[in-house]
């Protein structure tokens, strides 16, 4: 059995995102059933379920993501901070200043560390060069990877090793100054020592920020986040507090996948 | 495989795998001939324009003006021409066909617009250059008054050089992976941002290679050229004419010119190093593609 | 640890993103006035032969002598001129380019295929003027010598220019036609004991069929458009071919030959306009019969 290491949180965090009976069809495939989820604020929530269940797909309608996939639909409603994001008049571009989100392949841009980390802050606006390199070590030291680039900020981030370049979007995502931080299986392209790095991170950041984390790896789940949801084909099964549900799962399903029956 | 092995006997069946392996054996020497033929056809014809031309090749003769009827003249000005063509037609031609390019591959929605537009470039590419250089005639000679122009020439290769260039930015553009658009778009940019930012940068190099291989193509255009730009250099004044409205031209329709009209005495000479110039020039701008490609790409990666 | 608040993406970005929309959108609707208005000019001054000058259709594209002084200018024999050289590039052209297309996506060792795709690349960069000057200094001279030509102009000089000019196309074309083949397709006759030969006759050809047809219907766009180099060596006299070896003229060469003096309002350059127009129309013919060619399930 596998046991949470985290604490039961002692009191009860406001909801930052509330997702209510949403759909999301590929086609005429529907890949996601009427899932409803209150995620907290300041808390790490997982996502977890065997290949194939529609956690990426949930995750990427929390930013509208979905939006540049022209045969995608979506429907229901993602409010943050209680307004709905898909509302008619809302701009997706400035719900992705708010909602940022970090990829389960690092991509970073074939630039400099420096203007890979600096781009969100450019494309909002921002010129002065001082400011700039203040966000920049600001994010950097954030993402725990400033003292391991400081010395050549302006080399091409290509040159970074997978661990490194994954710290390096996060960071580009710290500069954002985000909201609610989704993460598509951040570590599964990565080796375990640059796994455990990204994992302190990730405790770390939800003191600012609300983290959404989608993972394959139970272990994992049950290492770094507070709650837990647990998708089987397109439905959302069960949510919970982690260690309820890797101690005491209160549907069958989720506890066959919690004891390996299949997954 | 009994049914195989009764129905035919021993030796009509050796006979069957030894005459496919012979025709096997024939097709393979047949295509790996027709394939070095290629390559020594062009070795043949580089040999060949060279020992031609190499005599007439000199200092002189890449600089000085030609002559009307005496021996001796040079295509200094002919090879002026066609770089001030050249640099005209990509003014137009890059501006146009990168937009439309860039709307084709990153904004456009199946529709009516979208196949016209794409119907429409295909067309132009198809159209021959003669007929091309006729609709420059009507246009840009008679009906605006310019007579034979650089100008003139230059827009009418536009026409001709747009559907290929609108290729090369969709192809340079689809080869950037998706995800790097998603990473910018995840940041909160806007898509023309995207596109500035990330897609056009990382498409550098296949969009300067494909650049520099349409820029060869161009300098050596003629038949469009012919009853557009003109025959001739500006008489009378300096034939090194800034001015896009002079007659210009270009080396490649001298080469024509002096071939069917010309009068003076040394014309095959005079042809010869035409030729090897523009044959030349030719090679100059395939090994700038692929240097200049190559270059771009390690750019990227290791800077 | 905050620091200050970013703001949100200005005002400005969304401008600017309107503005390129826009931008981008006029640059696609020029290429569509630029088509319009070609085929526009082409169709007036093409039809003043009709309309102004009162030649029937029927003289323009029936009669077999060109002769405009007369108004007469009857243009088939350089349809039939234009016809023939065409054919004779795509029968041996054709081929040719679809083996070394074979080739290069079937067998060829990585060095070679390296090799290729420059020499490719330069035979398609090569000008039409230039391949005009090799076929005169080089083919017409052979072609007299050996073939018992007189001038060593004629008809078999012009199609084997021609059909060096369209190899590249062909050959790229028939290659990218190849390689699209779907690799299971190879893979599951190879496994069924086929020679590689077998395979390529018996299963990628014919599943190559519409990328096949592409890269031989533009082949032929290729050579039926190309005026200059077949001008120089075609002989430019306006008869019909009686042989592989008589000059002869087509409708390329004719308006590239006889432009230049033609008088402006003339007969003569009214035909001339309007086997410009015709050339467009071919043109054109071709681009749907290459979309109906990509339209057919392979």
């Amino acid at each position: 059995m596998i046991t949470s290491t985290i604490g039961v949180p002692e009191a009860r965090a406001e909801c930052k995102l509330q997702v209510e009976d949403l759909n999301v069809y590929y086609g005429d495939f529907q890949a996601i059933k009427t899932a409803s989820l209150e995620v907290p604020e300041n808390r790490v929530t997982a996502l977890i379920g065997p290949s194939g269940c529609g956690k990426t797909t949930f995750i990427r309608a929390l930013n509208r993501m979905h939006d540049l996939s022209p045969n995608v639909r979506v429907e229901g409603k993602v409010a943050l901070d209680g307004e709905d994001i898909y509302a008619r008049d809302v701009d997706p571009v400035s719900i992705r200043h708010r909602i940022g989100m970090v990829f389960q392949r690092a991509n970073p841009f074939p630039k400099s560390i420096f203007e890979n980390a600096v781009y969100g802050p450019r494309i909002h606006g921002v010129r002065s060069r001082r400011m700039l390199m203040e966000v920049c070590e600001r994010s950097l030291r954030r993402a725990a990877l400033w003292d391991e680039v400081k010395d050549r900020l302006h080399r091409s981030a290509l040159d970074l090793s997978g661990g490194q370049q994954q710290r390096l979007c996060i960071a580009r995502v710290l500069a954002v100054e985000p909201e609610v931080i989704l993460m598509d299986e951040p570590a599964s392209a990565l080796d375990p020592i640059a796994t455990s790095k990204i994992e302190d991170l990730i405790v770390e950041l939800k003191d600012d920020f609300t983290v959404v984390i989608v993972t394959h790896s139970m272990q994992q789940a049950a290492r770094i986040s507070d709650f837990t949801a647990f998708f089987l084909m397109g439905d959302l099964i069960e949510v919970g507090t982690t260690s309820e549900i890797f101690t005491k799962p209160k549907d069958k399903r989720t506890e066959d996948y919690i004891t390996g029956r299949y997954g | 495989m009994t049914a195989i092995a009764d129905s035919k006997s021993f030796a009509s069946r050796r006979l069957l795998e030894s005459q496919r392996r012979v025709a096997d054996l024939l097709a393979t020497i047949v295509l790996w001939g027709a394939a070095c033929s290629i390559v020594l056809l062009l070795a043949f014809f580089v040999g060949y324009l060279f020992y031609l031309g190499a005599g007439t090749i000199s200092w002189h003769f890449l600089t000085a003006p030609p002559s009307e009827i005496s021996a001796g003249g040079g295509i200094g000005p002919q090879i002026f021409n066609s770089f001030y063509i050249l640099f005209l037609t990509m003014v137009f031609t890059v501006p146009v066909a990168m937009g439309a390019g860039i709307y084709l591959q990153e904004y456009a929605r199946p529709g009516a617009f979208t196949t016209t537009v794409q119907f429409c470039a295909e067309s132009l590419a198809t159209i021959p250059s003669i007929v091309m250089g006729l609709f420059g005639l009507i246009v840009f000679v008679t009906l605006l008054h310019w007579h034979f122009t650089a100008l003139g020439g230059a827009l009418t290769l536009t026409l001709l050089n747009l559907p290929a260039l609108m290729r090369v930015t969709q192809e340079g553009l689809a080869s950037v992976p998706l995800i790097m658009r998603e990473g910018s778009m995840a940041l909160g940019a806007t898509k023309w941002q995207t596109i500035r930012r990330v897609v056009l940068p990382s498409a550098i190099a296949p969009l300067t290679t494909g650049i520099v291989l349409i820029a060869g193509r161009i300098f050596g255009e003629t038949a469009a050229l012919i009853y557009t730009a003109g025959v001739s250099v500006s008489a009378g004044r300096s034939a090194y004419d800034w001015s896009p409205f002079h007659t210009a031209e270009t080396l490649s329709v001298h080469l024509w010119y002096t071939h069917s009209e010309g009068l003076v005495p040394d014309a095959a000479r005079i042809g010869n190093g035409s030729a090897l110039v523009l044959l030349v020039m030719v090679l100059a701008f395939n090994v700038l593609a692929r240097v200049l490609g190559r270059l771009l790409s390690h750019r990227l990666t290791s800077k | 640890m905050k620091g200050p608040v970013i703001a949100s993406a200005s005002t400005r970005a969304h401008l600017q993103e309107s503005v390129a929309r826009t931008v981008l959108l006029a640059a696609s609707a020029l290429v569509i006035v630029a088509m319009a208005a070609v085929v526009l000019y082409l169709a007036s001054e093409g039809s003043r032969l009709f309309f102004s000058d009162h030649i029937s259709p029927l003289t323009f594209l029936g009669r077999l002598t060109f002769d405009p002084e007369n108004r007469a200018p009857g243009a088939l024999v350089f349809i039939v001129g234009s016809l023939s050289v065409t054919i004779f590039a795509i029968v041996v052209g054709g081929p040719f380019g679809v083996a070394v297309g074979i080739f290069l996506s079937q067998l060829a060792p990585q060095r070679l295929a390296a090799l290729m795709k420059p020499t490719i690349e330069i035979l398609v960069g090569i000008p039409s003027v230039v391949y005009g000057w090799l076929g005169l200094t080089l083919l017409a001279p052979f072609t007299r010598a050996h073939f018992g030509s007189q001038t060593g102009f004629g008809l078999l000089t012009a199609g084997i220019v021609l059909s060096i000019m369209i190899l590249p196309t062909v050959i790229s074309l028939s290659e990218d036609a190849l390689r699209s083949v779907h690799a299971s397709l190879k893979e599951g006759s190879m496994a069924l004991g086929a020679t590689r030969w077998q395979t390529i006759f018996h299963v990628l050809l014919p599943a190559a069929r519409s990328g096949l047809t592409v890269a031989l219907i533009l082949g032929i766009a290729r050579a039926i458009g190309e005026a200059l180099a077949v001008q120089m060596v075609i002989g430019n006299s306006a008869v019909l071919p009686k042989g592989l070896l008589s000059p002869t003229s087509t409708l390329t060469t004719e308006i590239v030959t006889d432009m230049g003096s033609a008088q402006a309002g003339s007969v003569m350059q009214h035909a001339l306009f309007s086997m410009a127009f015709l050339l467009l129309l071919i043109a054109m013919l071709l681009i749907v019969g290459v979309r109906a060619a990509l339209r057919r399930p392979s």
